[in-house]
């Protein structure tokens, strides 16, 4: 008789479809970004205080939990927007090059984006729940000899990349054109 | 079954060089987030879009292979990364509901 495979420490629970929302103030140009779980994505302007926020981009993503099979914790990760595959990044910038050199010893590289919070900076996501997530994907995996590993966004990569370049579903609707 | 079986089977033209493994099931979805969240490691991915995101999400749930629909070709780009990936991509004229009826008239399950 086979050796059943030994169940995974993490997880994925409480998968929630939905949408990530990027908004820009019209007074002050400080962008947000935002996860929403509603069926129609909100595109409406408001107004927020002495802000204006306009919907910039909307695309189709989802939101998780993580779970502990050891002790049954649930960990949250309302932090992150996506993941971020070196691939998809420039060809001349390090991530790209490195993420190259990581590739041939069968380690691939994404980067975790968080969410904008209106006021310049990132949420941060911590480095134990980066960790859990690491665990999450290569429990997963079914080669043996492949690892992934996601990092923090070290190289400022958000300052530069389009909401296009991250595994979210931006532009779904226009895929039947071209190819 | 081996995706090199399946491709005959079903008269899948490869678009990458060949990786050949063990299929472990299907998985129809033309989302990227929706392969992150339910696809299975082990599984055939077949999907409309062409996308490079589809080659980095596949390579993240560790999709065993990649059959694009509707006469869609990828790009050069694309073909690489797949490549690089080690995950083959495969094309043909058929739509996804055809291929799906197929795939379980070959025996996937």
């Amino acid at each position: 008789m086979m050796a059943s495979e030994p169940k995974p420490r993490y997880e994925m629970v409480n998968v929630q479809m939905g949408y990530v929302m990027v908004e820009h103030d019209l007074f002050s140009r400080s962008v947000r970004s935002y996860f929403s779980a509603e069926e129609i994505p909100p595109r409406e302007e408001y107004r927020e205080g002495n802000r204006m926020w306009r919907s910039a981009v909307a695309g189709q993503s989802f939101h998780f939990d993580v779970r502990d099979t050891s002790t049954g914790e649930i960990i949250k990760f309302p932090e992150l927007l996506g993941l971020l595959f070196y691939g998809s990044c420039k060809p001349e910038s390090d991530i790209y090059r490195i993420g190259q050199i990581a590739h041939d010893a069968n380690v691939s590289i994404y980067i975790a984006i968080t969410y904008e919070t209106g006021e310049g900076t990132r949420v941060p996501l911590s480095d134990a729940k980066l960790g859990i997530l690491n665990k999450v994907f290569n429990d997963r995996l079914q080669r043996k000899e492949k690892k992934i590993l996601i990092l923090p966004d070290l190289f400022d990569l958000h300052k530069t990349m389009s909401y296009g370049e991250i595994m979210i579903d931006v532009g779904l609707t226009s895929m039947e054109e071209g190819g | 079954m081996k995706l090199q079986e399946i491709a005959e089977k079903l008269d899948l033209k490869r678009a990458t060089k060949a990786f050949d493994r063990e299929v472990s099931g299907v998985y129809i979805s033309d989302m990227v987030s929706d392969v992150i969240a339910n696809a299975k490691a082990g599984n055939l991915l077949v999907t409309v879009q062409i996308h490079n995101n589809v080659i980095a999400a596949a390579n993240l749930v560790d999709i065993c292979g990649i059959v694009v629909t509707q006469g869609k070709l990828p790009t050069e780009d694309v073909v690489k990364m797949a490549e690089k990936a080690e995950i083959a991509i495969y094309t043909t004229a058929l739509n996804r509901w055809q291929v799906a009826t197929k795939l379980y008239e070959a025996g996937i399950r």
